[in-house]
């Protein structure tokens, strides 16, 4: 790749200190526009607090984060969402005695200088797509944890992003709505050509989806390629995998 | 003693005022779902309103057009609002410290002592009443003070209002979303602040609104607003913190059981009787009526 090229999202030595821990120190990455890039890492290696630097929700002590070329430096997070960047939460952010539909519709609504059309639509088609016709006006505190996790990620996709900064969409969800998220993954990336960051310890989903890996460890950007190619380094399945992949 | 035409009667009244108690708590609940801060200086805005309205009816209006003065006064309120969130509640959001709502009650306790101050130095330790054309009403069998019946109509006309933007339109669908996830709202889209600025406004007007509306009744001095205040955090206690519906009903309950206290036990304790429902609510349902638990932030 040229070095000329405008990254879909880009961090450039970005450092958080949070007390005497140093979450992140000087991380720097590229993902091109159009990639599913994995990110993983054991816990603690400081994947949350990237995503919470890139996404607003931290500002860095040093560095910068850049999407679409553009600097993200000094915005607020709902800025940085208006900017297209999408992120899902590890722990669900919904709003619980809101129903499904309102939910959706609110996702839309709060974005809707992006997207022209009609929300109520979208939301039923929203609807539709994720099989929770049944809940559409079930709060969402009442839902389970994974259709939690199948209804954040479907108001993330309310309005196409550009780019969209998932943590852990996988964990503690049963096999099939596993399946609708990465449905719903692999269809946004065709059609808008939006670009993904994924936190998983799911191997078996990264190998799926991500051509590329990047593996982080105690704050560091530790190792980067394909999947197979990271889980042979031996740092590697010391410090995260505990045995090579099968 | 007992008569059914008492008991109607102690009911009507119980209900009229409670309404308006039920403003205020519904001010001070809804800025605390939003912004997860109590607003101490909530009773001084109630003052501003009574002071807005008796000064509009007084000087500017006259008192045959004391309606007119009402929807004013609630706005001017609202303005000033905005401003105080703008100049004092907002620096405290934008770079939240470490115990952002003890930052928000120091600011906003100092907020009661100037207002209170303030109105003390403008206006002076006098008593005002501002002018009612309004005639005696007969409400069922007993007979009203017109400016309690239309104060308690226009409150009702606030608490539709209120309800209508909160349920049916796109920014009150925003505002419920906020008093759900602040960091849910942000990451749709949503400029959280602004909202708060809106919703500072929102709550403090209707302090106002029951100042204005309550003028006629209870008067207006620099510290008219403390007894409703009282009655407002009363209200939020035994409805729950947070909760809409809490605020109105609890509202109309410490409206009705204040009535019938009076009427039934002795008037000398009138503001008696909230408090020990108070404590009856704090002993057996602390989260309040209609209450949740603590949750995540």
């Amino acid at each position: 790749m040229s070095s000329g090229q405008v990254w879909a999202l880009e961090t450039q030595g970005l450092r958080k200190r949070f007390g005497g821990l140093l979450a992140t120190n000087d991380v720097s990455l590229t993902v091109a526009p159009g990639e599913i890039r994995g990110l993983i890492g054991p816990n603690g290696a400081g994947k949350t607090t990237l995503v919470n630097l890139v996404t607003g929700v931290h500002a860095p002590d040093a560095g910068d984060v850049r999407l679409a070329g553009k600097s993200l430096q000094g915005l607020g997070m709902h800025q940085i969402a208006r900017l297209g960047l999408v992120r899902s939460f590890q722990v669900t952010r919904l709003f619980g005695n809101m129903t499904v539909r309102e939910n959706l519709l609110t996702s839309f609504l709060a974005r809707r200088s992006l997207h022209s059309g009609d929300g109520l639509a979208l939301t039923d088609s929203m609807i539709e797509l994720t099989k929770l016709g049944r809940l559409a006006d079930t709060q969402a505190k009442k839902l389970s944890g994974g259709q939690r996790a199948l209804l954040q990620m479907a108001c993330g996709f309310m309005v196409p992003g550009t780019c969209y900064v998932l943590d852990e969409p996988f964990s503690g969800i049963n096999p099939v709505i596993k399946d609708s998220i990465i449905d719903m993954i692999v269809d946004v990336n065709r059609r808008h050509g939006a670009t993904f960051l994924i936190v998983s310890h799911e191997m078996s989903i990264v190998r799926r989806l991500c051509p590329q890996v990047t593996v982080m460890m105690e704050g560091r950007v530790a190792a980067q390629g394909s999947l197979d190619e990271v889980a042979r380094l031996p740092e590697v399945i010391a410090g995260y995998l505990g045995k090579a992949l099968e | 003693m007992f008569s059914t035409e008492l008991v109607v009667q102690t009911f009507i009244s119980g209900v009229m005022i409670g309404v308006l108690y039920a403003l205020m708590a519904l001010g001070i609940t809804f800025i605390y779902s939003i912004m997860r801060m109590i607003n101490w200086a909530m009773g001084e805005f109630y003052m501003i309103g009574s002071y807005l309205q008796y000064m509009l009816v007084a000087f500017l209006l006259g008192p045959d057009l004391w309606w007119l003065a009402i929807p004013i006064s609630a706005a001017g309120v609202f303005a000033f609002g905005l401003v105080v969130q703008w100049g004092l509640i907002k620096p405290i959001f934008k770079k939240p410290p470490e115990a952002r709502d003890d930052y928000a009650t120091v600011v906003t306790l100092a907020l009661l002592l100037l207002l209170r101050s303030l109105a003390t130095g403008l206006a002076g330790p006098n008593q005002f009443t501002p002018g009612s054309n309004l005639p005696i009403v007969m409400v069922g069998p007993m007979p009203m003070a017109g400016a309690r019946v239309a104060a308690f109509v226009f409150a009702l006309v606030a608490l539709a209002l209120f309800y209508g933007v909160l349920r049916y339109s796109w920014y009150g669908l925003a505002l419920r979303a906020t008093s759900q996830s602040r960091v849910g709202v942000q990451t749709a889209g949503i400029d959280v602040l602004g909202i708060d600025r809106v919703a500072f406004g929102i709550g403090v007007a209707l302090a106002g609104l029951a100042g204005a509306l309550l003028a006629p009744v209870f008067l207006v001095f620099p510290t008219n607003g403390l007894i409703t205040t009282v009655k407002g955090f009363e209200i939020v206690v035994i409805g729950g913190l947070g909760s809409i519906p809490g605020a109105l009903i609890a509202g109309i309950l410490l409206g009705l059981i204040e009535s019938f206290g009076a009427a039934f036990i002795d008037s000398a304790y009138q503001n008696i009787y909230g408090f020990a429902l108070v404590l009856l609510i704090l002993a057996f349902k602390p989260t309040g009526l209609f209450g949740e638990r603590g949750r995540e932030a």
